[in-house]
């Protein structure tokens, strides 16, 4: 059997889809699915992970014939993964559902101590991990969906501005600004926390 | 403010770990029969959106140049002097003599 019919490109695939067959989104969905769910899994609460990779596939299949193959299937997909999650932010904001938690005093602790440390981060161990991810979700929640996902993109995943700029939609200019503006916040927030 | 730079960047090292550690949580295996089972509800991708696809991608497009047009045009309507125009259209409702047969004729 030739090569091309055993491991048809994405090309391929889409052009299947399109012509109607629709069990061949199932090839898509197995090639990418863990490039989608690294992305989701970084954005959106836990419990809500398998929701969101559902439903960027969903958006993914319908917007199939839009797809240009210009920066590839896999880059396309990114990019509605990130805006699924940020609709998915909007839409909690909007009916104000998103949990805000307080910090403990472990939480404040550890705040305390990573602020005071300033060259020696020894002290970080793997079971603080569970204290930075919880301080980190805490900030976030008191953040626009807008500045979280700048923030998220630009400043903790280390992404180009033109980089997160073309995964959200937004223009160069907007991002850069929303990403000095959500970074500054977040250290207002922390700053606050902590005791002086 | 070398120091606070510098705890900055530390806090932000840590930030990015524990950010990053989310990658590590594992899921199920339901999530992609979902999926496809959505994807299958929702039958074949229809042709009829082409012609959707088409406004949304190039129609849009004219935005800017539909903006720069109506920008140009409302420019030219303040620069234009109605006043004549105005006059005219006053004259006209105001006056409401009518011309006798004779008037007409009088010049």
């Amino acid at each position: 059997m030739p090569n091309h019919l055993r491991n048809p490109s994405d090309a391929e695939i889409i052009r299947r889809i399109i012509d109607g067959d629709v069990n061949s989104f199932e090839h898509l969905l197995r090639k990418y699915q863990d490039h989608v769910l690294r992305i989701v899994k970084k954005h959106v609460p836990f419990q809500e992970v398998e929701e969101m990779a559902q439903e960027v596939f969903v958006r993914a299949y319908q917007a199939l014939p839009g797809f240009k193959e210009e920066g590839g299937f896999g880059q396309w997909l990114s990019s509605i993964a990130v805006r699924t999650c940020y609709d998915f932010w909007r839409k909690r904001y909007r009916s104000r559902e998103v949990p805000m938690s307080d910090l403990s005093e472990n939480h404040r602790d550890w705040l305390e101590k990573t602020w005071s440390h300033q060259s020696d981060t020894s002290f970080y161990e793997k079971s603080r991990v569970k204290e930075a991810r919880e301080t980190l979700d805490w900030g976030l929640e008191r953040l626009s969906a807008q500045d979280r996902m700048v923030l998220e993109l630009v400043y903790l995943e280390g992404l180009s501005v033109k980089e997160a700029a073309g995964l959200l939609g937004w223009s160069a200019a907007k991002v850069k600004v929303r990403s000095f503006r959500s970074r500054k916040k977040l250290e207002t927030l922390f700053k606050r926390v902590i005791p002086t | 403010m070398k120091n606070l730079q510098h705890t900055y960047e530390a806090l932000r090292t840590i930030l990015r770990e524990a950010y990053f550690g989310k990658e590590h949580v594992e899921v199920g295996e339901q999530w992609q029969v979902n999926a496809m089972r959505r994807i299958r509800a929702l039958g074949p991708i229809p042709s009829g959106s082409n012609f959707f696809l088409f406004f949304e991608q190039f129609v849009w497009r004219l935005t800017p140049a539909t903006c720069i047009l109506i920008f140009i045009f409302a420019a030219l309507l303040f620069k234009l002097d109605f006043t004549p125009e105005y006059e005219v259209f006053t004259s006209l409702i105001c006056d409401t003599e009518e011309l006798s047969l004779a008037q007409l004729f009088e010049f």
